[in-house]
Formats: structure tokens, C-alpha cells, sequence
């Protein structure tokens, strides 16, 4: 793992900058976040982490291109992003992002085909491959609804992946897991990181998931959501270590400060 | 209440063998032949027919309700004679015909309404106005239009199957899920592409029932428009051959007519509709 040592001698592969979001309710009209600015490099894994209320869905909802900002922009490699494309895969959090009506292999293949990332038959070894990636092969020609929770977010990650997409960006895709699931997929979504280095930009409202996955924190403060802190994480493998217990109090306190410490 | 925690020793078993008992036992073989579907119906029609038989031979008057074997006497010898084969061919082109083109507008105001709201508000005001409208009191208005022929079936046709097939697909496009609809923008998939791709597979089972419902709307308003104008040019479908019976005073030939019609509403639901089931939506676990 390699701390980014001098950021200016790279370009950011993402920057927000000073964006405001906001969204109407049918009577009112809701401030998600307020200027909000970071930055995302190469390889990253880049977690946005606050409580219920920051703001921080919606902020990877307009990265994603659904949601446009009010104020300031988004800029992916050198462009404004304004609508949804395949260079930015979401995985969602719901469990029924996987199309039902197309297998394992096909919903994979025809991600690439349709957006035109790749021939039929280059779709196919890419799907196979990335399949494969998650350990998933045996029910390459299954049906979604047969799969565990578990294994349908594993394609849709290896869905997102296959795409080789400029960054995939992860909207709590391990949150309607049970608890040993999700460990397990924390683990596994690291070691793909290792094979692939792949730039990720991912939400959670756990600290902990936040430490684990994240090589940087972005910590965001509800109502509206706007930049706390950005925090470098410990070292991943080193969870329980007393850097790693350092660093959940210190953002433990950020975040509840004024709320009193808690153990 | 008492404040203190009651104390108990732990338990722990030892990991024992189970013994004899029957983890799966196998069904009595009456309750393996209870539990499919096609016996337990065959045993009711079974039982329906011996009904009308038994009443049949009762009232002993075949010119009001001729007896089960009557009609099937009936029926094997118009059959035969290939009368009923030709109306029932008759029927069903006009039927085609007029479900075809129900289906293809459906189709456009369905992907009109998805694509702006105001197509949306269109949709919706034509169907309340027009999905309670009975397709027959419409016939009149066919005739003077279209004149005595299969335009003014194929018109009713047409409105009976529309606005029952538009208005569950309009309800299954508005039920797919956010998440599905994103997938798809994600992969670059806008405007028809969209709907072709994502909408319609998503929507298929509330679309399947809007097929299923039109079809029988289609089905009964056909007949009915041919038992009220009967036909042009003397090539009249099942339901001429019904009402052309009823003024001959052969009721077994009616009932004949009748049971055909049944026949072919039984077939289309149990052989098309349920294979497309079985092979969509029940395969991909959107419907059980």
C-alpha cells in the first residue's frame, strides 16, 4: 500500500468541488450537502463516511450523474460529469440491482454489450474472468433470485469491475448483510483491490467498515452534509491494532463529539 | 417483580446419534396425487359434467338443456362436418387481428406515457374515461363508421383489448423498482432503449396479466358482437353459429357452440399464457 506522498505531482482522477446539493420534497426543498470539496486519485479507496443525514448517498448519486449540482462541480479525468455513464458503475445497496430476468453470466455480459464497453464475444471472456474474480463460477448460468444476499452483491461488484470503469463507486453495498456476510465481502473486496487496483469511491456509516476498506476518509457532518475532516486510514490488516482503535476514537469524537465520548 | 437474576447451571448436551427418527418421510401416495394441480381440476370438471348429465336425463327436455353427451354428440358432429373448425377459424383471425392491433397501441401510449408526464396524464385520463366504457355500446356506433363487416369487430375488438393492456403496463412500468431504472441509465441506456431493455422485461408480470386480461376482454366481446350483428358476406364466426342454431331450435348445437368457445378460453390460458409464464417471469423468480 502507498500513501500519497506529493498529491500535486498527480492529476485527481475525481474532483468535487464546492458542490451543493439539494432535492425537493413536495413541500420543501432540502440542502443534502453545502460546497463540498475533495479529491480522488488513482487506486484510491475512498470512503465517505457520516451519520444518517450527511448527505453522503446523495453526493455519490451525483457523481454517478443521477443528480445534478446546484453549485460547483464534478469533474471525472477531464470532463464535467452531467449524466450517468459506464465510466462511473454504481453498486447499489438493494439486493435486486441484478436484472432477474438475465442470469449471472448474461447480467455481466450484457452490461458490457449494452453500453457498448465491449464485443459480444470480448463480453463474454471479461465475464467470465471477473466471474470467476469472485469466485462465483458455478452459478455462471444461475438465475439472481436463486443467490444469497451475499452473492448477488459479489456480481454486482464483479459486474461493476468487469466494466473497468474509471472508478466504481459503492453506495453501502455490504449494509443489508448479516454480519459475518459482510465481513467476508470486506475482506474479499480488499483482496480484489490487491489484484486490481481499481479506484473505488465507497459509502458507509461505519467507522469501522470505513477503517477497514478505506485507504482515505472523507468524514461529513449532517445537515447539511459538509467536509469534517479527510483522514488517511492505518494500514490495511492491521485492524485491532492500537493505531486502528487511535483512529475510530479520534473519528468517533469528530463525528459525536458533542454528543460525549463513548467507549 | 423481583429485581435479581435467577441463577441456573448451563447445559450443555453431548453430541449424540439421532436414532430412529424419520428426518424425511415420504407422503401417502393420496396425498401425492392431491397435491397436482391439473388432477384435482379434472376431478371438479369431472364431477361439474356428471352434474349436468344427471340434470339433463332429469328435466328430459332437450330443447331447453340437452345433456352432456348430447352435446358432446353434437360437437363431435359439427366437428366432423367441419362447420365449427371453420367459425372457430373465422373467430379467431378477427380476434388476432383486432388483439394485434390493441397490443401495438397499447405499446405506443404506454411508452408515450413513460416519456412525459404529460403522456402520462393523457393515458390516464383516456383509460378512466374509456376502460369502463362496455365495448359492445360502442358496436352501434362501429356499424355506422365501418358498415356491416370485420372493421367494426376489429374496432370494438381493438377498444375492449386497449385499455386493459395499457393500463397494467402503464402500472408495471410505474412499480419498477428506482434501482432497476438506474442500473440501466448507468449502462448508457436512455429513451427506447431504455424501455426495450429495462422497462419492459422488469414489468413483464403485471404486462403478462394485461395480455391475459385483454385476451379474455377480446374474447367475450368478440362473440358478443357476433351473436348482436351477426355477419357480413355469410362467413360467420362461433358466435353466428350460435345464435344461427338458437333460431333453428337445435340446443345442443348451442350448447355445442358454447362449450367451444370454454374450450378455446381454457386452452389459450392453460397451454400459451401458462407456457410463457413458466418459461418468464416463474424462471426468473418475479412470480411464483
Amino acid at each position: 500500500m502507498t500513501v500519497q506522498q506529493s498529491q500535486d505531482q498527480f492529476a485527481p482522477l475525481l474532483s468535487v468541488e464546492g458542490v451543493t446539493l439539494q432535492y425537493k420534497t413536495p413541500d420543501t426543498l432540502v440542502t443534502a450537502t453545502y460546497r463540498v470539496d475533495f479529491k480522488v486519485y488513482n487506486a484510491d479507496r475512498f470512503v465517505l463516511l457520516g451519520p444518517s443525514g450527511c448527505g453522503k448517498s446523495t453526493l455519490l448519486k451525483a457523481i454517478g450523474g443521477y443528480l445534478r449540482p446546484t453549485e460547483g462541480r464534478i469533474r471525472l479525468k477531464d470532463h464535467d460529469v452531467r449524466e450517468p455513464g459506464p465510466d462511473r458503475m454504481m453498486v447499489f445497496q438493494e439486493f435486486d440491482q441484478l436484472l432477474p430476468w438475465k442470469t449471472v453470466g448474461e447480467n455481466v455480459v450484457f452490461a458490457l454489450t449494452a453500453s457498448g464497453r465491449a464485443s459480444k464475444a470480448e463480453a463474454r471472456d471479461r465475464a467470465h474472468n471477473y466471474i470467476e474474480k469472485v469466485g462465483l463460477t458455478k452459478f455462471i448460468d444461475s438465475y439472481p433470485h436463486t443467490l444469497s444476499g451475499g452473492m448477488k452483491q459479489r456480481v454486482a461488484i464483479a459486474r461493476g469491475m468487469a466494466m473497468e470503469p474509471d472508478v466504481l463507486l459503492m453506495d453501502e453495498p455490504f449494509a443489508a448483510l448479516d454480519a459475518l456476510t459482510r465481513r467476508k465481502m470486506q475482506d474479499e473486496l480488499l483482496q480484489l483491490w490487491e489484484d486490481t487496483r481499481f479506484t473505488v469511491l465507497f459509502v458507509t456509516h461505519s467507522i469501522e467498515e470505513a477503517i477497514k476498506i478505506g485507504s482515505r476518509i472523507l468524514l461529513l457532518s449532517p445537515h447539511p452534509g459538509r467536509v469534517r475532516a479527510e483522514l488517511n486510514s492505518v494500514p490495511a490488516g492491521s485492524m485491532g491494532s492500537p493505531e486502528q482503535v487511535a483512529l475510530e476514537l479520534r473519528i468517533n469524537d469528530m463525528l459525536f463529539g458533542h454528543e460525549g465520548k463513548r467507549p | 417483580m423481583s429485581e435479581t437474576l435467577v441463577l441456573r447451571e448451563e447445559i450443555v448436551n453431548p453430541e449424540t446419534p439421532l436414532g430412529d427418527v424419520a428426518v424425511e418421510a415420504s407422503l401417502s401416495w393420496f396425498e401425492r396425487i392431491y397435491r397436482i394441480g391439473a388432477v384435482r381440476k379434472a376431478f371438479i370438471l369431472l364431477v361439474l359434467a356428471a352434474l349436468w348429465q344427471a340434470y339433463g336425463l332429469w328435466l328430459a327436455n332437450p330443447l331447453l338443456f340437452p345433456t352432456f353427451t348430447d352435446t358432446i354428440a353434437a360437437l363431435v358432429e359439427n366437428i366432423g362436418n367441419g362447420v365449427i373448425p371453420a367459425r372457430t377459424l373465422v373467430s379467431l383471425k378477427t380476434l388476432l387481428v383486432g388483439y394485434g392491433i390493441g397490443v401495438a397501441l397499447a405499446a405506443v401510449l404506454t411508452t408515450l406515457a413513460i416519456g412525459s408526464r404529460l403522456g402520462a396524464d393523457l393515458l390516464e385520463a383516456l383509460t378512466s374515461m374509456f376502460n369502463p366504457l362496455p365495448a359492445i355500446a360502442l358496436l352501434p356506433l362501429a356499424l355506422i363508421w365501418f358498415g356491416l363487416g370485420q372493421g367494426s369487430v376489429v374496432f370494438v375488438l381493438v377498444h375492449s383489448v386497449l385499455w386493459a393492456i395499457a393500463l397494467n403496463t402503464h402500472s408495471g412500468f410505474r412499480a419498477v423498482s428506482n434501482t432497476l431504472r438506474m442500473v440501466g441509465l448507468n449502462y448508457g441506456l436512455r429513451g427506447l432503449k431504455l424501455v426495450r431493455f429495462i422497462l419492459v422485461p422488469a414489468a413483464f408480470p403485471a404486462i403478462l396479466t394485461g395480455l391475459k386480461v385483454g385476451w379474455a376482454f377480446a374474447w367475450r366481446t368478440l362473440i358478443a358482437a357476433e351473436l348482436v350483428f351477426g355477419v357480413s358476406s355469410g362467413s360467420g364466426g362461433l358466435g353466428w353459429f350460435i345464435f344461427e342454431n338458437r333460431n333453428q331450435l337445435e340446443t345442443a348445437n348451442v350448447f355445442a357452440g358454447l362449450f367451444t368457445v370454454i374450450m378455446i378460453g381454457l386452452a389459450v390460458e392453460n397451454l400459451v399464457f401458462a407456457t410463457i409464464e413458466r418459461r418468464t417471469v416463474q424462471r426468473w423468480g418475479m412470480q411464483h
